[in-house]
């Protein structure tokens, strides 16, 4: 296997991801043509780091997040966690969905409406069978509660009884449960208002410092990814446009991609109103039919022939990575 | 004399009765637009902000629902004063709305070119043919290639930034005065949401048109509006030039809310959070609705509504907050 081109030399990750494909087929929707959700993306995470990935709707980050916790199967390809295959026989095994967990983006509807918090808390408790006894599982689920900043006297009322930031917190809180090394979190504050979010994005940040686990933070508010993350990723039809370490990926981007999405994102600085900006013509092209060569080219000014025939691949720019022909070298 | 400001909305409240119980949405705001300017309506959900949107339509008028306005102009035209079918004549010609979601907005089993040229010939009276040509001078408008050609299409055969096109060129093709865009970009990706908030910036330039813009996000509402009022529990609680509002607002909401949104130009490390959730506006506490987040909060605030009132620095500023004043010297300190 060759290695992941962010390796960190004589450091093993957590959750190594290589050559990974997934392509949807034959659904009502498809109307006959495959969808390449992923197609090829290699990428490693450490213990104790977020990984964040930002891309547009359709770029594959919500498949790739539910292949990174084995929700998903890849096509071709494979994830490994501590260097153990997920996928073995008979599925992925027990004790690595344990350490590998999810937050989803909305908490309304990925919380059991009909379960009290006790239970959906506890239910990650009951499956791995962490907790001796009801009294031991309550006494956890409250430690639980508490860990994500809510009252654990509220453990008995239902997810409707509590506001989103909150049940947002519970989807954390069950996450926790298992004791995870890794969480990979798709989309956790965007259906959050704007005041709640900043609690949200706090506690992570907060529960990575005090219990070490590894995130893998995917959204697509470039400001909120940059502001949680080690290490950013950048995804474009399936396949990443960019990878390195988030001050050199959002304060020397390489790829024209990167430019221009970093270049669109609204600023709340009205004085900033005028400003030069890339505008990139036309729409994401769809995944059921994604341009040959550059994914990019179609919409890239700086796209050239060479562009629309050969596919780059990941290479080192400075000290990050970025799959363009022509990618910026910071000098 | 000057001109009438575009719009003008005095008192408006909307109260939805379900249940038998009584939920206020907009508990008395105040709207002026000028010509030629845009105004972005700044709120959390909940925050009554759409609701005033529809209001404004005349989009409300269904039981359960009570509307009250103590003034409502349109270009000079009194609102009140008017029969249901003058109104209804207004909507889509003088004023008209482009709604968050361009798919459910738009009919599925007509062409575009239908849905377009229907405006002509309902409220111009045109014949076909025009309406058809008219149609496709509209689209080249707002930027969609081989109009000529995508007249005859539907709506699944556009992508989401081209449908949110159509719409932005159903809501300028009879030169309105006044265009109001709720969430226009929200359901959008970054980079085409940029080119939608310039096409907007652009028809209004180019046409003179008002724009109401309906947003949560102070990013969008930054890059494309003059002024900026900002809306929490159904009222708005401070309004103001945008770049002033935004470089000293003098409302703690307006200044918390700057201060949790992550910088991208300079992370910090921990975010400063905003305590609690936005109020239901079922229960909206007294007093100052937003005294239970605040950390400004004083007796007074727990007790006493502050009103809307005008400020003494900035250029038509108004906030509604018994500690403005304070904020303000301490921020210029």
């Amino acid at each position: 296997m060759p290695p992941s081109p962010d390796s960190v030399p004589g450091r093993e990750p957590v959750l190594r991801a290589s050559g990974l494909h997934k392509t949807y087929r034959g659904g009502m929707l498809s109307r006959g043509g495959a969808v390449r959700a992923v197609a090829g993306v290699d990428l490693e995470l450490h213990a104790g780091e977020t990984l964040g990935i930002v891309g547009e709707s359709g770029c594959g980050k919500s498949t790739l997040a539910r292949m990174l916790v084995g929700l998903e199967r890849p096509d071709q390809g494979e994830v490994t966690f501590r260097g153990r295959p997920f996928f073995a026989r008979g599925g992925v095994p027990r004790d690595i969905r344990r350490r590998v967990q999810m937050v989803f983006q909305d908490p309304l509807t990925s919380l059991n409406p009909r379960m009290t918090v006790h239970d959906i808390v506890a239910e990650p408790l009951r499956v791995h069978r962490l907790a001796r006894d009801a009294r031991a599982m309550r006494e956890r689920v409250g430690e639980l509660l508490t860990l994500v900043g809510l009252s654990p006297d509220r453990m008995n009322r239902f997810p409707h009884e509590f506001s989103g930031g909150q049940r947002q917190r519970i989807g954390i809180a069950r996450a926790l449960a298992t004791e995870p090394d890794v969480i990979v979190c798709d989309e956790p504050v965007s259906a959050l208002d704007m005041s709640v979010q900043a609690q949200v994005v706090n506690l992570f940040a907060e529960l990575q410092r005090t219990l070490g686990v590894a995130l893998v933070f995917i959204a697509h508010d470039l400001a909120v990814v940059r502001h949680v993350s080690h290490r950013v990723g950048v995804m474009y039809l399936g396949r990443l446009a960019e990878l390195g370490p988030a001050g050199q990926v959002y304060g020397a981007p390489a790829h024209p991609y990167t430019m221009a999405l970093l270049s669109a994102a609204p600023v709340p600085k009205p004085r900033l109103r005028g400003r030069s900006r890339i505008m990139l013509a036309g729409d994401p092209p769809s995944p059921v039919a994604p341009p040959p060569g550059c994914r990019f080219h179609t919409r890239c000014w700086k796209a050239a022939p060479r562009c629309a025939e050969e596919e780059p691949v990941l290479e080192a720019v400075g000290g990050h990575y970025a799959a363009c022909h022509f990618a910026e070298r910071a000098s | 004399m000057s001109e009438p400001p575009v719009l003008e909305i005095r008192d408006l409240r909307v109260t939805f009765t379900a249940q038998g119980r009584e939920i206020p949405a907009v508990r008395g705001v105040d709207l002026t637009i000028e010509r030629g300017q845009t105004l972005a309506l700044l709120g959390e959900s909940g925050s009554g902000k759409s609701v005033t949107a529809k209001a404004i339509m005349g989009l409300l008028d269904r039981p359960g629902t009570q509307v009250r306005c103590a003034a409502a102009r349109l270009g000079g035209r009194d609102l009140l004063a008017m029969s249901e079918e003058e109104r209804r004549e207004l909507r889509g010609s003088a004023m008209t709305l482009v709604f968050q979601d361009a798919l459910s907005a738009l009919n599925p089993v007509l062409s575009i070119g239908d849905q377009i040229g229907e405006l002509f010939r309902v409220h111009l009276g045109v014949s076909r043919k025009e309406a058809r040509a008219r149609s496709i001078e509209m689209l080249t408008l707002v930027g969609i290639p081989a109009a000529a050609k995508r007249v005859d299409d539907y709506p699944h055969q556009f992508s989401g930034g081209m449908r949110q096109r159509i719409l932005v060129a159903m809501a300028v093709a009879l030169e309105p005065d006044l265009i109001i865009a709720d969430e226009p970009t929200t359901a959008l990706d970054v980079t085409v949401q940029a080119q939608i908030l310039e096409l907007i910036d652009r028809l209004r330039r180019e046409l003179g048109t008002a724009v109401l813009l309906i947003t949560h996000d102070l990013g969008v509402a930054a890059e494309v509006s003059d002024r900026v009022a900002v809306m929490y529990a159904g009222r708005i609680v401070e309004s103001g030039e945008a770049g002033e509002l935004y470089d000293l607002p003098a409302h703690p909401y307006t200044a918390a809310l700057l201060a949790a949104i992550p910088d991208l130009d300079a992370p910090a490390s921990e975010l400063r959070a905003i305590p609690g959730a936005p109020p239901s506006p079922a229960q909206v506490p007294p007093g100052c609705s937003f005294a239970p987040r605040c950390d400004r909060a004083s007796e007074l605030c727990r007790t006493t509504r502050p009103p809307l009132v005008p400020l003494t620095a900035g250029s038509g500023r108004y906030a509604a907050c018994h500690h403005s004043e304070e904020m303000l010297d301490a921020a210029l300190a």
